[in-house]
């Protein structure tokens, strides 16, 4: 009858909602409730609820082919990487603090940099970055005007509340995203550059996010406005500790988007490639495709606590604790430290073996803990005094062609970590449903290059020609692919 | 040897248990006696995190049980679904004894094997809003509170370094703080339904927060009190009859009080405005199911009507999921607050359970969770 309660956050994106992970002595993971959670009350969304599925598959350690434990599998990993060149490491945030300075770390021994795979940090000049940085959820409550680039709902679910909190408080908000929102006043198609007819100023807050695919044009187009207006630019992240990942990188000289590092694999520039908790398959948005370019690599080298789909064609997997037995911190998408009760120390035990192998200085817990503390000191003194940075020339996001049909993802947990969710359906607006002449409750056939599929769909209001998926579909090419729609 | 119907004032014989229990430790020592005897085979007990935290646990080990005591006003848990399938032993509020009840009517639990020692409940807080209240109301930073109490309609934190602040529930509430609202119009104070009925109304005099009002409701409750006297975990005496008023008195007051409150809230919704009343209230829903899966007085487990009638891709106006939980729970809802704590949007999911319950509950005179002899009405009708 003995139980092991961890006190940890949701690995489902950096809003960071504390919960309980209850294991039992059979090994069966459970979750509940963590009602002094500031973050969250401890309420949680459908992927939160749905954790005892996304830890339920356990990762097992191999080297070439072979099942093996971690100082085997660690030892592969060290004789693949001694005199390997055209490195890569990836390390999303999907860790603890701890794991990637750790990571980074190694990436020192080896000459490299650790990439987030967020384009928009390799692409936007160092001054706007701290710009970039979470706000206190709070902060949103109290805002006056708000608009929206992202579908709270679906993507960060644990900010519905906030919003509600600032409409109950007297804020006017805005939906500027791709569908049309409940809570919001009102709902237009905007683009970021014309935010500039909404009448922002210093009490109004622009909500959007940062993930591997979002467009630097965006962004910059958003800091411009918040330079003409005063408005405040609250910037989400898709994964627990991507905020944590992007603070602690010192430097952002060399680092790469995921499509970047994908397109280095194809050209060969990149040859071995070390990922930490970080799945180039489940993060692509062609999954077949991207599975085809990391097979061009000669080194596929795995650190991670869970079994996603690279672990079936990486050489090496060192397998490491579910992150819920981790000992460390996060950062959330508010700025906010958060630490797990958990004392296993299995990650950072293997990078630090790793780095004995490569011939460098072995490391503890303690150690990247203090680097931790140094890092956090010098952000927070760096807090109240962010850089200027100046209004920046920037291309358009390209419109979208009359007539065109495209499918377009709306990124959230799910799609992330390929999880399985009951949103086996697309979205698309009346207009379509008539012009197919779709059925009640039947399907509509999606045409693309790469072949075709049967989805039920939803009638929502959305842009005229688009189609909307909130899970990965096999006939996509990109975040964006044009396809063909039929009645069926 | 006590007797069921027993009204009486008791204690832990040991002395660290007893200054540790909220008053007296009593069920602490009932619930470990239990354990140390076999007649379980584990006790849900409250695991302390701090102040303003704990998580239940089933535990086997009476040491475990033993360093467990006390109230935990800003814990607001309901332990119900931890007894399902397993023998064991169990402190519980009104809530808590109502939602195994409703469990035991749908086979969840097993009545013979579960025992249940209540206790009188005035309510409870949210963790978060409470530390809030200690800021703002009580100007008292969280983290110096040492202890709490509610003593004669108000609330009581006590600072670490001795000192008392004390404000009453009424003007807490009346700022938008206090018990959850749920608590507020519950309508069940002490928990007859339970196998004992503990608390510290109407224990007076010098052993006034040091002992517990116990009421043995039944066999099961003598066999508990039985156990814990013979191993010597527990002493007991009659309770005298200005002990017995005045826990009366207290109680009638503060049904009283929570009948005030239904009125305030279960106001009725005229026809013609239902389910666009139900269609705006749940238009915010995630469709998270984390409504469902604290209830704790429902059993179907993944195998629901509410989901299986209910897909995310649906058209409908009103969502399926909650159309059917309003009717399925129509006979059972106990407005026990845990639907609203975990809802990820702020629905206030419980006072539109409740007050879609309590009209036809009011009518069939049926008051769920609080006996095995009536049946959920609407099998009844049903059949
Ligand atoms: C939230 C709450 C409100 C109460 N309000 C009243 C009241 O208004 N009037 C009254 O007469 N008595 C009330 N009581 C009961 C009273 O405080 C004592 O619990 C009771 O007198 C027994 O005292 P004891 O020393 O024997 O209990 P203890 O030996 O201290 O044992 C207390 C038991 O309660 C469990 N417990 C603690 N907090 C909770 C919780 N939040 N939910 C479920 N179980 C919990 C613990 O795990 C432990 O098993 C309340 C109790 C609680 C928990
Ligand atoms: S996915 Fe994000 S919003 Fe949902 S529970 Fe996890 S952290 Fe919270
Ligand atoms: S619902 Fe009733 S029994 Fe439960 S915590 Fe609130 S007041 Fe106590
Ligand atoms: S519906 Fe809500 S209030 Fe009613 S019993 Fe279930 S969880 Fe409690
Ligand atoms: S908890 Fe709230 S959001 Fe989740 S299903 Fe229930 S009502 Fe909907």
């Amino acid at each position: 009858m003995k139980e092991s309660i961890y006190t940890t956050v949701c690995p489902g994106c950096s809003i960071g909602c504390g919960l309980y992970i209850r294991e039992s002595d059979k090994g069966a993971v459970s979750v509940d409730f963590l009602k002094s959670s500031p973050v969250n009350l401890g309420k949680l969304c459908r992927f939160g609820m749905r954790l005892p599925h996304y830890y339920s598959r356990l990762v097992s350690g191999k080297a070439e082919g072979q099942d093996c434990g971690t100082e085997d599998a660690v030892r592969a990993a060290a004789s693949r990487l001694k005199g390997a060149g055209k490195i890569a490491m990836l390390s999303v945030g999907n860790t603890t603090c701890e794991e990637h300075i750790a990571f980074m770390k190694l990436a020192e021994t080896l000459g490299t940099v650790v990439h987030t795979g967020i384009p928009v940090y390799a692409q936007l000049p160092p001054e706007c970055h701290p710009h970039l940085e979470g706000m206190p959820f709070i902060d949103i409550e109290n805002a006056e005007k708000i608009v929206l680039f992202i579908d709270p709902y679906v993507q960060y679910p644990l900010l519905v509340r906030r919003l509600l909190a600032a409409k109950r408080n007297g804020a006017y908000i805005i939906s500027a995203g791709r569908t049309e929102l409940h809570l919001a006043h009102e709902n237009r198609k905007l683009s970021p550059e014309q935010c500039a007819e909404l009448d922002l100023d210093s009490g109004s807050l622009i909500i959007t996010d940062v993930h591997p695919h979002t467009d630097p044009c965006h962004i910059q187009q958003l800091l411009n406005i918040a330079l003409d207006t005063g408005a405040r630019l609250q910037v989400m992240k898709p994964f627990v500790n991507s905020e944590g990942a992007d603070r602690l990188a010192k430097s952002r000289a060399g680092m790469m988007g995921i499509s970047q590092i994908m397109s280095g694999i194809e050209r060969g520039d990149i040859r071995t490639l070390v990922l930490l908790d970080s799945d180039p398959v489940e993060l692509m948005p062609d999954t077949s495709r991207a599975v085809e370019v990391l097979k061009k690599l000669e080194d596929l080298i795995v650190i991670s606590s869970r079994d996603s789909p690279v672990n079936a064609i990486a050489d090496v997997v060192i397998a490491t604790e579910p992150l819920y037995r981790k000992k460390g911190t996060f950062i959330n998408a508010e700025g906010k430290l958060q630490e797990n009760s958990g004392q296993g120390i299995d990650g950072i035990d293997a990078i630090s073996m790793l780095s004995r192998e490569l011939g460098a200085d072995g490391f503890d817990h303690r150690q990247v803990h203090g680097y931790l503390h140094e890092r956090m000191i010098e952000t927070l003194a760096s807090e109240n005094r962010k850089p200027e940075y100046c209004r920046m020339e920037c291309g358009t996001v390209p419109a979208q062609q009359n007539g065109a049909c495209t499918l377009e993802y709306m990124y959230n947990p799910f799609m992330w970590f390929s999880q399985p969710d009951d949103n086996g359906f697309v979205l698309l607006d009346r207009g379509m449903v008539k012009s197919l002449r779709l059925k009640k409750g039947g399907t509509v056939r999606l045409d693309s290059e790469k072949g075709s599929m049967d989805m039920r769909y939803k009638v929502e209001k959305v842009p005229e020609g688009t189609i909307l998926t909130g899970r990965k579909l096999p006939i996509a090419t990109a975040t964006v692919t044009k396809i063909k729609a039929e009645g069926c | 040897m006590v007797r069921v119907g027993d009204k009486l004032i008791g204690y832990a014989t040991d002395p660290d248990v007893r200054s540790r229990g909220a008053s007296g430790g009593l069920v602490t020592a009932v619930l470990a006696a239990a354990l140390e005897k076999g007649l379980v085979e584990g006790v849900v007990v409250l695991k302390r995190i701090d102040e303003y935290e704990a998580i239940p646990v089933i535990t086997d080990d009476v040491q475990e049980v033993l360093a467990s005591g006390g109230s935990m006003h800003a814990v607001p848990v309901n332990l119900a679904k931890y007894a399902a399938g397993r023998k064991i032993a169990m402190p519980g509020k009104p809530c808590d004894v109502r939602g195994v009840i409703e469990q035991a009517k749908r086979n969840g639990v097993d009545l013979e094997s579960t025992y249940i020692v209540g206790l009188n409940c005035g309510g409870t807080m949210h963790p978060v809003v409470t530390r809030e209240m200690l800021v703002r109301m009580y100007e008292t930073d969280p983290e110096d509170v040492a202890g709490e109490e509610i003593e004669k309609g108000k609330l009581i934190f006590r600072t670490k370094d001795g000192e008392e602040k004390a404000i009453s529930i009424d003007e807490l509430e009346d700022a938008g703080y206090g018990r959850r609202e749920n608590c507020r119009y519950c309508t069940v104070k002490i928990p007859t339904s339970a196998d004992l009925a503990c608390g510290n109304w109407g224990v007076i005099g010098e052993v006034a927060g040091s002992a517990t009002f116990c009421e043995v409701m039944n066999e099961k409750g003598k066999r508990l009190l039985d156990n814990a006297i013979d191993v010597g975990f527990v002493e007991v005496r009659p309770a005298d009859g200005k002990a017995i008023a005045i826990r009366e008195k207290v109680n009638s007051a503060m049904l009283k009080l929570g009948d005030e409150w239904k009125e305030r809230v279960f106001t009725g919704i005229p026809d013609q405005e239902r389910l666009t009343y139900y269609m705006e209230q749940f238009a915010d829903c995630i469709h998270c199911g984390a409504c469902k899966e604290v209830c704790p007085v429902c059993t179907c487990g993944e195998d629901s009507k509410c989901t299986m009638f209910h897909s995310l891709a649906d058209n409908y106006r009103m969502s399926m999921y909650h159309m059917v939980r309003l009717l399925h729970l129509s006979d059972s809802c106990i407005g026990c607050g845990q639907c609203s704590d975990v809802c990820p949007v702020d629905i206030p999911v419980t006072s539109i359970f409740r007050r879609f319950a309590d009209p036809a509950q009011k009518k069939r005179n049926y008051e769920p969770g609080m006996d095995l002899t009536r049946p959920p009405f609407l099998e009844v009708m049903l059949k």
